[in-house]
């Protein structure tokens, strides 16, 4: 397998001063960077400029990389527990013991339950691929992404109206309506960049709902302070209205969508003067916004966002916003939403080649087992759940009345449960119950101080990855190609797998040893991508960009390929969709089936304060990424606490001042805050960034500083979807 | 930065902190009391039986050296590289005010060292550990037809030194509170109270000999004058401000109300070092009452007012800086 | 012709994330506690009425710098093309300049006890006709540098179109960094 193709194998050459293109982990959004490395020392860090959204930009958290990579606080050799779990008592291990430990553990736990009661968790991502196969091959259908703690709700509503990701045509759009989607700080920077021209542009028009005063609402043309979970009241009225007064397209309806009379029954009563005691929005803003947005229309976008804080109508929420879209009839229009040109239908349009196809080096067989959850089952509340990614909500029940079945051990990477998910107290008796731990992080984390075995992974500066397929208008591929050498004992997850599979016997399942032979493998040989990847980190092929019911945009598409007709662009919009009834569903049959009421969207499930008298919700920063960063040199310096966002008024209510302390409490539990006067939120709700009051005794820097919004929210989950609520009803408390 | 994220940290250090408030009261005492000992020299008329103003000369010759060498250490000690100090001297910015200061007290400060030794050239004889500088001595008073020149271009010397200071804070157009051109002529004011102050404590303790009435009396009239310039002055200076308009105005405001240094400003400078002992002068000369003790309270007093006036001058420009 | 740089801070495309603030310190090896660079958000107004306001911190360059005609030593010098430089060797760390600057850009390095302040990232960038750290990764391209002595520009063009403020214009010290100040949002 090596052999010719070692000529594009990157080689570190000592005393020089070179740059390595990478993909950042500093978040998920993974942009595409370079880093420069001077004598093996990577010295400086920005965006990969062959990616042309990104060009040389690169935030505070990507910048960063270089101060994780040599923060003291590492885990820099595998951990051994010593005394009981979670007691903060570890011994150094050599990597043979740890992993033999870990293989005969795993083996034992097989014989014993089967291999259904061992967890594989992991945030999505390459490493979620690995260990989904991992654990498929071990023989456990029990894995889980971070998909239920954050976007599930959004894949599954996009699934079920359209069969596919949508994607949002930001740079093109004249009015974007926002629900809270604070790209600019939960940074993804091709799309945070697209945004803020956007928002800088007096020509174009944003409208941002949110409870509180963020920044993406500081850009907003109009702020609207929504009361927290009421996106799904404001949407139905704007339906409404557009029904009414039939402003909407309907020739797309008529001719793409099923179930737009079930619509019109759903939104009968969901006036603009019914959502105004929901929202607290105007009636006749809604009707203005109405107009507006319909002239706009199709160069309009409703943004379905992402992690904003979610209600248990967050399906509802989601497929009524995706139904906005279709009714303003944005779909595949340049600057509405449109769906991904993967390289199949590509090099069949263009019949050629252009866009190398990928064989995934993670073979993960069927394993016949239900999972704890029931995701996909038949007759289960998560039957609409995909199998592979769980609802991590369901975890701690699951191990705590070993139902279904008896669950002994959880294999964690890229994962801090503890952190991120809901009622995380729970979650840690649940834990204190099994057998077997293992935890693969970068620094020990609250998580990994419940672990038998601490794994200690190498950065991503350190790793050399797979190839990345990104879907959208035009596919592209990254490459993770490492800056240097591991400065400590760690290693990759994909040396910690490929150890593992082969004591636990099941080596020959990867065609793959090391990860030249993974890419060769996933390339399928393909040496002239895998070379273009090393070199630059980013490649894509140039076509003109391809909006398939946008007459200009087909028409330069087709002057480009010659034998390419108008009629073949159409014909790939109109194909058989991957939805039951192969169209656009405004209302989902199969979904009514199961959930009656839920099969298209209508006004249910938006209390999210529950007799309370205050909304607790979070958000990103654009410092720190949820619990990954705060222990990061740079990034702890420039924020270190949460305090939490109170209103004046509020404050006042409660004879509180500024940086007072105070607890906020509900049935879940109850958390220690301090007090920051804002005007920027409501005054019935209260705001906390994520990530903080952790308990990491080995981090000092960060333990027990800030607060944790996690501590008092209900492992309740959203109906349909399965996502986690991350709104909250809670009291507050005095010290 | 935001409350959220990033620092303010590094903008709310007090950079010239207690140590330059000293000295720019040790560099006023230093100018004040040779300028106050040359005034009396130059005025004493030879018949009048005045052992009180051999005092005020005598000790004005003695604090002048002292507390500018004093002071220059204290600089020096303050910078944040000491040792390498001697790029003052080596380098010189005319448009900057600490060079054209540096300049000013390397002119100043030899000849207040050599107007001290030729007016304690007595009691330097009298020791022969310091017969060197005898010789010295000798050598200079062979310029003794120079000397009055001499005395000129130390009170020119003085007075530079003594009005740099309050230019060394106003030429900071980026400091509202230190902006003001009457800020120098408040620094020279007060450097020159200063000055008699300090002399009278000196002179009346250490070069005693006879203290009368009369003389007493006249000492307390002369505090009264120094004072009833300083308090209209300081008046003006922040009425000034006041009327300075937007930013400067609200800065002088809150620095005259706020917290432990307005409390400065009023009890220390305005209370203990100009109204103190103004009430203190006027009864004793109502009621004929001239003590030794009240003056020297007096002088402590005005002493303390004319320090802690240093001190709120520097913090609060610091701190108010809108 | 002499070079005449300028700096465009655009308040509408900038989010307050900081990553020029990291990359200059991460460029220049800033001692940690201090910053020559920071970028402050404020959120002005009274609930439901507000405004989100951005503002660049850090030296600005001064065609008339009062921290250099206050250095006793000469140790704060400005250079032929406008640039405003510290010889660290010169510099006792007397503080004056600190004082004198209208924008309390400077600030002293605990490590080096000497002054410091930005460079424009001089030696290491603009020396080589590179642009200075924070204008290259701006996740929103909210910076714009360059000569705009030069018509075409980014910045000369730029200067022509938009509304440029200078901060503390009254001063008279004619900074070189200026911005574009927000469209949107309540001003208080």
């Amino acid at each position: 397998m090596q052999g010719s193709l070692r000529a594009w194998e990157p080689s570190i050459l000592k005393g020089e001063d070179k740059w390595v293109r990478s993909v950042c982990e500093m978040c998920s959004s993974r942009c595409a960077i370079e880093v420069r490395v001077v004598d093996q020392k990577p010295v400086w860090l920005q965006g990969n400029a062959f990616d042309a959204r990104i060009h040389s930009s690169i935030c505070a958290r990507g910048l960063s990389g270089v101060s994780q990579l040599y923060d003291q606080d590492r885990l820099r050799t595998p951990l051994m527990r010593v005394g009981r779990r979670g007691e903060n008592r570890w011994r150094e291990a050599s990597w043979d013991e740890a992993l033999s430990f870990v293989a005969s553990s795993m083996q034992r736990l097989k014989q014993n339950y089967g291999a259904q009661s061992m967890l594989f968790s992991s945030k999505t991502g390459e490493s979620f691929d690995l260990l989904s196969s991992f654990a498929a091959n071990y023989g456990s259908p029990n894995t889980f992404s971070h998909w239920s703690s954050c976007p599930i709700a959004i894949e599954s509503a996009l699934e079920q109206t359209f069969g596919e990701r949508a994607y949002r045509d930001f740079e093109h759009a004249d009015y974007i309506v926002n629900f809270g989607h604070n790209l600019f700080e939960g940074l993804d920077i091709p799309l945070s960049k697209a945004m803020a021209r956007f928002a800088a542009n007096p020509s174009k028009k944003l409208i941002v709902l949110d409870p509180r005063f963020s920044i993406m609402a500081g850009k907003a043309d109009e702020w609207y302070p929504i009361k927290a979970g009421q996106d799904l009241a404001f949407v139905l009225s704007l339906l409404h209205v557009w029904l009414r007064d039939a402003k909407y397209d309907h020739a797309f309806v008529r001719r793409y969508c099923i179930g737009l009379d079930a619509l019109k029954a759903s939104l009968k009563e969901t006036t603009p003067q019914w959502q105004e005691r929901y929202t607290g929005i105007d009636a006749k803003t809604i009707e203005r916004l109405a107009d507006e947005i319909y002239r706009a229309a199709p160069r309009c976008i409703l943004d379905w966002g992402h992690k904003a804080t979610t209600s248990p109508a967050e399906f509802q929420r989601t497929r009524a916003i995706l139904i906005a879209n279709v009714l303003m009839g944005n779909v595949e229009k340049k600057g509405g939403i449109y769906f991904a040109k993967t390289p199949e239908m590509l090099n069949a349009l263009i019949q050629e080649p252009l866009f190398p196809l990928l064989q995934s080096p993670y073979p993960t067989p069927e394993v016949g087992i239900a999972r704890i959850d029931g995701a996909g089952e038949e007759r289960s509340a998560y039957r609409f759940v995909p199998k592979k990614h769980g609802v991590l909500n369901a975890i701690a029940d699951a191990i705590l009345t070993q139902q279904p079945y008896a669950i002994k051990g959880w294999f964690l990477t890229r994962h801090n449960p503890l952190v991120t998910v809901a009622d995380p107290q729970k979650m840690r008796t649940a834990m204190a119950s099994l057998d077997l731990i293992v935890v693969n992080d970068i620094y020990m984390s609250d998580t990994a101080m419940m672990a038998d075995v601490v794994l200690p992974e190498s950065t991503y500066l350190e790793r050399d990855e797979s190839i990345h397929l990104h879907h959208g208008l035009v596919p592209s591929y990254t490459m993770r190609n490492r800056a240097l050498t591991p400065l400590h004992r760690t290693r990759s997850l994909h040396e910690i797998v490929r150890s593992l599979a082969d004591a636990l016997g099941f080596s020959h399942a990867y065609p793959w040893k090391t990860m030249q032979e993974l890419r060769a493998y996933q390339a399928k040989g393909n040496s002239a991508l895998l070379e273009s990847l090393v070199k630059r980190g980013y490649v894509q092929a140039t076509i003109p960009h391809l909006f398939l019911r946008e007459e200009a945009s087909a028409r330069a598409f087709c002057e480009r390929y010659a034998h390419v007709e108008p009629r073949h662009v159409l014909e790939m919009f109109e194909r058989r969709r991957k939805t039951p009834s192969g169209k656009i569903e405004l209302f989902c049959a199969h979904i009514e089936k199961a959930f009656e009421g839920y099969g298209v969207p209508c006004a249910v499930d938006m209390d999210v304060q529950q007799n309370y008298p205050y909304t607790l919700i979070s958000g990103k920063s654009a410092i720190h990424t949820n619990g990954h960063t705060q222990n990061v040199p740079y990034l702890h310096a420039l924020m270190s606490d949460n305090p939490l966002w109170m209103h004046p008024s509020t404050a006042k209510a409660h004879g509180l001042r500024q940086n007072d302390t105070c607890y906020i409490e509900n049935e879940i539990g109850k958390e220690k805050v301090k007090v920051f006067l804002t005007e920027g939120i409501r005054p019935d709700t209260l705001f906390l960034y994520m990530g903080f009051g952790r308990q990491t005794p080995l981090l000092p820097k960060i333990d027990r500083k800030g607060s944790s919004a996690s501590k008092l929210l209900p492992l309740k989950t959203a109906p349909v979807c399965g996502a986690m609520i991350t709104n909250t009803g809670v009291r507050i408390v005095r010290a | 930065m935001s409350p959220m994220w990033g620092s303010t940290a590094q903008y709310e250090v007090m950079h010239w902190s207690w140590a330059i408030a000293v000295y720019l009261f040790l560099a006023g005492i230093s100018a004040g009391s040779i300028i106050v000992s040359l005034l009396v020299k130059w005025n004493r008329h030879e018949r009048s039986n005045s052992s009180i103003w051999d005092a005020m000369i005598k000790s004005g010759t003695l604090v002048a050296p002292v507390s500018i060498l004093a002071g220059l250490f204290l600089l020096v000690a303050d910078l944040g590289r000491p040792l390498s100090f001697y790029w003052l001297l080596i380098r010189f910015n005319p448009l900057s005010v600490m060079s054209l200061g540096v300049l000013f007290l390397l002119i100043y400060t030899p000849i207040v060292l050599v107007f001290t030794l030729l007016v304690f050239e007595r009691t330097i004889v009298k020791y022969t550990w310091l017969s060197p500088l005898g010789s010295f001595i000798e050598w200079v008073k062979s310029l003794h037809s120079y000397a009055k020149t001499i005395e000129y271009f130390l009170m020119a010397a003085a007075l530079c030194v003594g009005t740099y200071t309050g230019f060394l804070l106003s030429a900071l157009y980026a400091i509202p509170l230190w902006n003001s051109p009457v800020l120098p002529i408040v620094f020279l004011t007060s450097s020159i109270s200063s000055g008699i102050a300090v002399n009278i404590l000196i002179g009346l303790v250490f070069f005693k000999s006879t203290i009368n009435t009369e003389s007493i009396k006249y000492l307390l009239v002369l505090d009264l004058r120094v004072i009833m310039t300083e308090l209209p002055l300081l008046g003006i200076f922040f009425v000034g401000l006041l009327y300075g308009g937007g930013e400067v105005s609200s800065m002088a405001k809150a620095a005259l109300s706020h917290g432990g240094l307005a409390l400065v400003f009023w009890l220390g400078v305005i209370g203990i070092g100009l109204l103190l002992p103004l009430a203190t002068v006027i009864l004793a000369l109502r009621s004929h009452v001239y003590r030794v003790g009240y003056i020297l309270t007096n002088a402590t007093a005005v002493l303390l007012g004319v320090l802690l006036l240093r001190y709120y001058i520097i913090y609060a420009g610091q701190i108010y800086l809108g | 012709m002499a070079k005449a740089y300028r700096l465009i801070f655009d308040e509408n495309l900038c989010i307050g994330c900081q990553a020029c603030n990291v990359a200059c310190r991460l460029e220049n090896d800033v001692p940690e506690g201090v910053y020559r660079l920071q970028v402050h958000v404020t959120t002005q107004g009274v609930f439901p009425h507000l405004g989100m306001h951005f503002e660049r911190r850090s030296c600005v360059m001064c065609d008339e710098p009062p921290c250099v005609s206050v250095c006793p030593t000469g140790a704060s010098f400005q250079s032929k093309d406008g640039l405003v430089h510290i010889h660290e060797s010169q510099c006792i760390t007397c503080k004056y300049c600190i004082l004198a600057c209208p924008y309390h850009a400077r600030f002293i390095n605990p490590v080096k006890n000497v002054v410091e302040k930005c460079t424009f990232c001089f030696d290491s960038r603009l020396s080589k006709a590179l642009d200075p750290a924070c204008v290259s990764v701006c996740t929103t391209e909210a910076l714009r540098f360059g000569d705009v002595s030069q018509e075409n520009s980014t910045v000369a063009m730029l200067s022509r179109k938009e509304t440029l403020l200078f901060p503390k214009a009254h001063l008279g010290t004619k900074p070189k960094v200026c911005f574009i100040p927000a469209r949107k949002g309540v001003k208080v």
